[in-house]
Parts: structure tokens; C-alpha cells; sequence
């Protein structure tokens, strides 16, 4: 599918974005961890 | 507690003062006499919703009550799945979404007793801020004609608005329930990522689409979360955590909450009218108590990229189909989206879900280290003219459409709860609004702070000029 200008120019905005901020990941980061941060808080009571 | 409310309207049909018969009649009279003009619904279901609820007061009369919702009529946005009713998600076939999975957290509305008004208008394929659709109707503002009702939730916002059902379950992938709750002046609430199945609903974006309540009230809010959330064995991603009774502490008050203003990102660019009536509200809820001070916040709009990059990309791989087999059925801006989602490598993806992760990390340690509860507007200006806006270029028109969600979008990546609150109307008579962002499952703070402001505001009590 052809991409227009406008397009084009999105996608290089994101790419800039990734690679100016992904240099700071470090090796452990993956995705699973974005549920840890919110379900870290040790003493919430589980509906279980 | 006035009937109009939905802890009202079901405290009052228990104690019999009203019948769900009457309860739906009642809509029914304000769907039939405004529904023309608002759009607010895609398909009324007028037969099943009078059956529901003579089935239901014969239970009554017999001592059976089904839940705390019983006899409350509700809507539920287009892209929930019900079985008996299609769902087109927006889109111009009635018939766009189907699923073996009935919506889990309809159901578990139905199931406390809600009867089903039907189903509401929505953007197409739940992308869009404004609430215009060019198969079913723009939805219109109830306060001010011609205005945006806001979207991508735009019928449920503007039905509960005008009354037409008591409360409404929205979507909100980058802002769907907020930005028309803020436009309508309404509650609109995005829990935290997890809190709520998403089980039977459209997929828009997994790692960001919340499900949620609008409603008039904080505390109407409270009872529909109270029965939409928990854990769902049909969603993995739902969350196992105990489902407190929100309602239970609402009455409490704020004093000593600690309010963060934020310095930056959330007041730049705002009109001025929505950014002072925001301040005032902060000062208001200082003077019931609260500690209100200015904060500085990670840059949120390294948050907004990384969401927008995901969005995009998993909205482009889910309605791939239509994208290839009818591009034609598609609203231009639409497609222009999904289009674009097309060209994000695997690589960038894959990135922007590790920096969402870390980034979560860091604003919850930064920021809830030094506050209760974050402060925003909700919207960056009142609900805009839809004409002008949808004479503009598609490329205008998505970049307008960003814009209006740079203040909501930031929490779909967080997953951070948010509570949109009416605070106000500017000198157009449009609502003004701020949204209440707190720790991951503290809804119950923010709707104790939603409730107590508004008790003491009292917007909420002005209903829109419909007739």
C-alpha cells in the first residue's frame, strides 16, 4: 500500500522517537513488565 | 438524591416509588422527542428494553431483585458485543464485529439488573475526538448545537447527557470516554489498565483500550464500576485484584488529599477559559481540605508517542480485513490512520511496548511519591464547531484530532485510572472539565474527590436546553 507524503513523514517521526528514547532500555525491559508497574503494590488484596 | 441520577433512579425504583416500566418510558419520551436531532443511538432496541423491564418488575413485585442496578436503564456503545443485536463498531455494516464472546462487562451490568436501551453512535472503528460519523450521524453536543459531542464514546456521552438512559459503558483507547464526557459535561471514567474485561468488546488496541462507565455523577460512576470490573477468565489481561465498594467511602471528603497541578505539558496550549476553570476547581477542592501544589511531572509526551506508535500499529494489524477487501467503506481520516500503521516496523513496535513499561515505571515512582492525585484539564478547549473542523484536509483534521486527545492519551500508555468531572461552562454555554489521574487501581480516590467536588460545585444539576 502506498504511502503518502504526509504518511511518510509520520512514520520517520516515530522512528526518531523509538531511536532517541530506546537507547536508554536496559536488557531486563520487556513488555510483561508494564503490568508488574501497575499490579506491583504488595498488599492489594487478590480476588482469588 | 434526584431520580434523574442513576443511584437515584435505582434507589427509587427499590423503594417503589418508580417502576422500570416507567423508568424506560421515561427515556423512551426524551429518545423519541431529541434523538433526531442528537444521534446518540445507532440501533434503540425500544421492545427488548419494554420486555426487560416488565420481566423485571414482575420480579419486584415478587421480591426478586437482581442487583444493585435493577430497572436502570443503560446504553452500551456500538462495539460491544450482545447477543440478539449487531454490532458495527461504527463502521457503514451493521454487522462489522461478530463474536462467539458475549461483552463481559455488559453483562455483568445486565446481570445486577440494568435493562439494555441499545446500542450507541460512535466513531468508526472507535478512532476519532469529535464524534462525527458518516454512516450513522454526527453526534451533536447537547449544550450547543453544531458543536462536537467528542469521541470516540460520543453517543454515550451525549445520550446520558440528555437523559436518554441513566448511564452508559464507553471505550477508551487515547481519551474515548474523557474527551466526550468533557465535551457533554459528564463523568466519564478510564480505569486502570486491567481493572475491567474487555472480553467481547472490539479490539481497537489490546495494550491500550480500557472499558468504562459515564454517567452524571462520581457517584453513579462508582456503582457501574463496582459491577463492571474484576477478573475475567475470557481476558487474561484482567486483573485479579479484590473489586472494592467505590460507593461505600464517597461520602469521606478530600481533606488532606494531596493535589498535583502539573507545571508542565497539561496547561500549555489550553484556552484560557478551560485552564482557569480547572485552577478554580483545584482551589475549590483546597478549600473542602485538599493540599494542592504545583508538581513537575516525567515529560508526558514521550508517553503520548509511544502510545500513539502502538495504537497505530495494532489497529492497523486488527481491521486489516476491511482496510484491503473495502477501503472504499471507509471514512477517509480512518483509513488514513490505519493506513499509516501499515509502514511501523516490528522493530519500533516492539520498542515502544519495553519503553511503555519503563516509562510507567517512573511516573508512577516520580510523581505518586509526592501526590495523591494529578490535576488536569481533560480537554485542551470547550467542545469545537464540527463544520470547520470537517472541512479540513484529512491530514489537518487527524492532526487536529491529536491535539485534542495530548491530554488524555498520555494515560492509556500509563494505564493509569483517569476521571473526567465537568467543572464549569464558558461563555459559549459549552462544559469545561478536568480529568483526575491517580495510582494504578486507586479508582476509589478519584471518585471520593469526583463526588466531593461536585456536591459542592453543583454542575451536575444543570441538564442541557433540549427542548
Amino acid at each position: 500500500m502506498a504511502e503518502s507524503r504526509q504518511q511518510q513523514v509520520e512514520l520517520a517521526s516515530m522512528a526518531g522517537i523509538i531511536e532517541r528514547l530506546a537507547g536508554e532500555l536496559g536488557l531486563g525491559e520487556e513488555p510483561a513488565c508494564f503490568i508488574a508497574a501497575l499490579e506491583s503494590e504488595e498488599d492489594a488484596p487478590r480476588d482469588e | 438524591m434526584s431520580e434523574e441520577s442513576l443511584a437515584g433512579l435505582a434507589a427509587g425504583i427499590r423503594a417503589r416509588r418508580i417502576s422500570p416500566v416507567e423508568a424506560v418510558e421515561r427515556c423512551l419520551a426524551r429518545i423519541r422527542r431529541s434523538d433526531s436531532r442528537l444521534r446518540a443511538f445507532i440501533r434503540l432496541d425500544e421492545e427488548g428494553a419494554l420486555g426487560t423491564a416488565r420481566a423485571l418488575e414482575a420480579d419486584a413485585a415478587a421480591g426478586r431483585w437482581r442487583g444493585p442496578l435493577h430497572g436502570v436503564p443503560l446504553g452500551f456503545k456500538d462495539l460491544c458485543h450482545l447477543p440478539g443485536l449487531p454490532t458495527s463498531c461504527g463502521t457503514r455494516s451493521h454487522e462489522y464485529f461478530v463474536s462467539a464472546q458475549e461483552c463481559s462487562a455488559a453483562r455483568r451490568l445486565l446481570d445486577a439488573g440494568a435493562i439494555s436501551l441499545g446500542k450507541l453512535n460512535m466513531t468508526e472503528l472507535a478512532m476519532g475526538a469529535f464524534g462525527d460519523n458518516a454512516h450513522h450521524g454526527d453526534v451533536v453536543n447537547p449544550w450547543v448545537a453544531g458543536h462536537a459531542a467528542g469521541g470516540s464514546s460520543s453517543g454515550s456521552a451525549a445520550g446520558v447527557a440528555a437523559g436518554f438512559f441513566a448511564g452508559a459503558l464507553g471505550s477508551d483507547t487515547g481519551g474515548s470516554i474523557r474527551l466526550p464526557a468533557g465535551c457533554c459535561g459528564v463523568v466519564g471514567l478510564k480505569p486502570t489498565y486491567g481493572r475491567v474485561s474487555r472480553a467481547g468488546a472490539m479490539v481497537l488496541s489490546w495494550s491500550m483500550d480500557h472499558l468504562g462507565p459515564l454517567a452524571w455523577t462520581a457517584r453513579d460512576a462508582a456503582l457501574m464500576l463496582k459491577v463492571m470490573a474484576g477478573r475475567d477468565p475470557a481476558d487474561a489481561t484482567a486483573s485479579r485484584r479484590a473489586v472494592p465498594d467505590y460507593a461505600a467511602g464517597i461520602e469521606s471528603g478530600v481533606a488532606g488529599v494531596r493535589i498535583g497541578l502539573p507545571e508542565n505539558y497539561f496547561f500549555e496550549g489550553v484556552d484560557e477559559e478551560m485552564a482557569a476553570a480547572v485552577r478554580q476547581a483545584a482551589r475549590q477542592l483546597e478549600d473542602l481540605g485538599a493540599r494542592v501544589s504545583e508538581i513537575r511531572v516525567p515529560d508526558p509526551s514521550a508517553m503520548t508517542d509511544v502510545a500513539m506508535l502502538i495504537t497505530r500499529a495494532e489497529a492497523s494489524t486488527v481491521h486489516a480485513r476491511v482496510l484491503r477487501e473495502g477501503p472504499q467503506d471507509l471514512q477517509p481520516m480512518v483509513r488514513a490512520r490505519l493506513e499509516t500503521g501499515f509502514g511501523i516496523p516490528a522493530y519500533d513496535y516492539l520498542q515502544a511496548l519495553r519503553l511503555r513499561a519503563k516509562l510507567t515505571r517512573a511516573f508512577v515512582r516520580e510523581v505518586f511519591a509526592e501526590v495523591d492525585v494529578l490535576l488536569t484539564p481533560v480537554i485542551p478547549e470547550p467542545a469545537p464547531a464540527l463544520a470547520p473542523l470537517k472541512a479540513a484536509a484529512v491530514d489537518e483534521f487527524n492532526a487536529r484530532a491529536g491535539r485534542f486527545s495530548r491530554l488524555t492519551r498520555p494515560f492509556n500508555g500509563l494505564g493509569l485510572p483517569a476521571l473526567s468531572v465537568p467543572c464549569g461552562f464558558g461563555a459559549a454555554g459549552l462544559p469545561l472539565g478536568f480529568q483526575v489521574v491517580g495510582r494504578p487501581f486507586d479508582e476509589a480516590i478519584l471518585l471520593r474527590l469526583g463526588h466531593t467536588y461536585q456536591e459542592a460545585a453543583g454542575w451536575h444539576r444543570r441538564r442541557p436546553p433540549l427542548d
